[in-house]
């Protein structure tokens, strides 16, 4: 080595080879916090989901009203009640009223009540719905949740994953001919998505079911139901056709916009301009030098995606009388059925809460200036 | 070799951007030429054109390119009318390559430093990974990187080691002509000396030329067997190190030397009046005519080049 090389060694901090043991410490301790502080803010999340459910307890005056409702009229309605005194009548359906409360809890203060409803929640015992059913006509808020879970997954997880690789590829494309007839052309339909995906549902009903009269109005499959595997997936597929569209059109254009923004910042690296200069192909510099420092961005937006899956779109369902959550949870809205509401939010809130806990992993899996608990680095 | 025929020779290379304020005329017809194993030093101030010219060579053009045309010979090869795919495999880093401007953001944040260096050699070398971080070993040693550095990162590196990484990124696929931006720019002092004296050995040892884009008189001298000076987009004024140094013949030259401090003697530094004029905005007849000491009526009209003993002015003084 030259002696210049050895005055400059100096400038440079000898690596750390000390590892293994404080390496696990660091990376224990910093999970235990993690772990933490995301429990609060799962617990922190459903007790707001509980209040706001519960309308700040509005909610149980309802159901009280509804009770007093129901004991009056099945009173009123008793022959053997007829010839009781107007007093004593009163009496006794205060009674049965105060009984009916006592059952379902609802003598004691909201407060306790919703600190109840979250030691269940947290422990997933999600309980009985109020009002909603699932097909087998089970109360249990896990069996409606799991009944529901499939087309959900089914709907969102092909649109979801149909819309993030378009996205990604189109916008990589678009940043390569920045300024081409077909850039301007997304950027000017970027504001397209400030329509909702059941927009266009209505308006692609209007067309393809209603006018031309080849795709289905809606469900998940016709009726009656194929009775073999291949006709299944058929009419499935056909059924799916709509929705997919609807959700892709209504997002695709504005996240094609997002990430051709994105991909055009990275491109303008100096390290970008080298691996042109050192004469690498389009395909391995875009792999190797706009693809690889920016994939936990690109891992953290398809994480996002993928337990989005898990709340589906209410609106969206609703109007294509898809069975999932997401009408679920409308339905659920509307009938103040707050253990439905719950129970899917817990579940959300937990899958968020692991999926920030993973993506820390996974960054300082694939970005070497991350490092685990390590502080920032120079 | 052919020592008739000059490594590089440019003719009215010219590269012009779209703006919104109209065309900026960043290289306005060059004509230059570089023998082998010769350094030659383009001098300039800040947004003369330097950095542009290095890009026009390497085809490595923005977005907003208006005007791209000329010659380029390399090796009496023309270069300009070469297909980009051809031009991409045929002559980026495998006959030309480059130390860019900030060397710190030149290396990308997630790959080792060492597949980096060794990245050109598998594309234009075909050369198979080991061998090609073999040699990539062999260069960190020239350019005096540790070679434990092969497997660290970029952000692990100091500024002058990223500079070094960055040069022997360079050499790695034996390239005739490396063009180097600017490479000490960044630098603290007693850095660029030892990066200076790493290009010097590079040179001797294995007889690549250089073109050394930089505003640093003093550094620039030590390596240079060449000089260029450009002004607003054009050369004014090419000649011999020796007689560069000695005697610039440009009145531009004169007072860029006269703006170099002296250890010896009580001289004090000069400076010159006036800014350069606006690349968008460029005057007519001679560009220097503004902020000339030495002015004549003459110099409304544009000057030709003019050849004084072999030494190339584009100023009416020498005509």
């Amino acid at each position: 080595m030259t002696a210049i090389a050895q005055n400059d060694l100096e400038q440079v901090e000898s690596k750390p080879k000390k590892r293994t043991a404080s390496a696990f410490q660091r990376v224990f301790k910093y999970s235990a916090a993690r772990l933490a502080s995301l429990l609060f803010s799962v617990i922190v999340a459903i007790f707001l989901t509980i209040i706001i459910a519960n309308m700040g307890g509005y909610v149980d005056e309802l159901r009280m009203g509804e009770i007093r409702e129901t004991v009056v009229q099945a009173a009123r309605a008793n022959v053997a009640y007829r010839a009781l005194p107007p007093d004593q009548f009163q009496a006794l359906v205060e009674t049965q009223i105060q009984e009916q409360a006592h059952v379902e809890g609802l003598d004691r203060p909201f407060l306790l009540r919703a600190l109840n409803y979250m030691k269940n929640a947290l422990t997933l015992n999600l309980g009985n719905a109020v009002r909603m059913t699932s097909d087998t006509g089970s109360k249990q808020v896990r069996l409606i949740i799991l009944e529901r879970l499939p087309p959900t997954l089914l709907l969102w997880g092909v649109s979801g994953f149909l819309l993030f690789f378009v996205e990604i590829g189109v916008a990589l494309s678009l940043s390569r001919q920045y300024g081409s007839w077909l850039d301007k052309l997304f950027v000017t339909m970027a504001p397209l998505s400030t329509t909702p995906g059941w927009f266009f549902g209505i308006f692609l009903i209007l067309i393809f079911a209603s006018f031309l009269r080849v795709l289905p109005f809606g469900g998940m499959v016709d009726a009656p139901v194929p009775d073999n595997t291949l006709d299944y997936s058929l009419s499935l597929a056909k059924h799916l056709i709509l929705p997919t569209l609807a959700l892709t059109l209504s997002q695709v254009f504005l996240q094609i916009y997002n990430w051709r923004t994105f991909f055009l910042i990275y491109s303008s690296e100096d390290y970008v301009e080298i691996a042109k200069a050192k004469g690498l192909s389009d395909k391995a510099i875009e792999r190797n030098y706009v693809l690889r420092p920016t994939l936990p961005s690109i891992i953290t937006n398809f994480a996002l995606t993928l337990i989005a899956l898990w709340l589906g779109g209410p609106i969206t369902e609703t109007i294509f009388n898809w069975p999932g959550l997401g009408r679920a949870f409308y339905e659920a809205v509307q009938f103040y059925d707050t253990p439905v509401i719950l129970g899917q939010t817990v579940i959300y809130a937990y899958l968020l809460a692991f999926t920030v806990f993973l993506l820390d992993y996974l960054y300082a899996l694939v970005d070497p200036r991350v490092k685990i608990g390590g502080g920032s680095q120079p | 070799m052919n020592q008739q025929t000059p490594l590089l020779q440019l003719q009215e290379l010219t590269l012009h951007f779209r703006t919104s304020r109209g065309a900026m005329r960043a290289v306005d017809g060059v004509d230059f030429s570089l023998g082998h194993g010769e350094a030659v030093v383009v001098l300039g101030e800040s947004g003369c054109g330097k950095s542009s010219l290095a890009r026009a060579i390497l085809r490595l053009l923005p977005r907003n390119v208006q005007t791209y045309r000329g010659q380029v010979y390399l090796d009496g090869r023309e270069l300009m009318s070469i297909e980009d795919e051809e031009f991409r495999k045929a002559i980026r880093w495998a006959r030309i390559s480059m130390v860019p401007q900030a060397a710190m953001n030149s290396l990308n944040p997630v790959m080792k430093v060492g597949d980096q260096v060794a990245e050109p050699m598998i594309v234009h070398g075909g050369v198979a990974k080991e061998a090609a971080l073999a040699n990539a070993r062999k260069m960190f040693q020239h350019v005096g990187v540790p070679t434990d550095f092969l497997d660290r990162y970029a952000f692990e590196l100091s500024g002058g080691m990223r500079q070094r990484v960055a040069i022997a990124m360079a050499l790695v696929t034996a390239p005739d002509l490396i063009i180097l931006d600017e490479p000490t720019s960044a630098l603290d002092v007693l850095t660029q000396a030892n990066i200076m004296n790493v290009l010097k050995r590079i040179k001797k040892e294995l007889g690549v030329s250089y073109i050394l884009i930089t505003h640093d008189i003093a550094t620039s001298s030590e390596l240079a067997d060449r000089v260029a000076v450009m002004y607003a987009g054009q050369i004014v004024e090419v000649g011999d190190a020796r007689s560069f140094f000695a005697a610039p013949l440009h009145p531009y030259s004169q007072k860029l030397m006269a703006s170099v401090p002296r250890l010896r003697g009580d001289q004090e530094p000069d400076f010159i009046t006036g800014h350069p004029p606006s690349l968008l905005d460029l005057p007519k007849g001679c560009r220097f005519a503004d902020r000339c000491p030495l002015r004549m009526a003459k110099c409304a009209e544009e000057p030709p080049t003019f050849n004084k003993h072999g030494r190339l002015v584009k100023c009416w003084l020498h005509g």
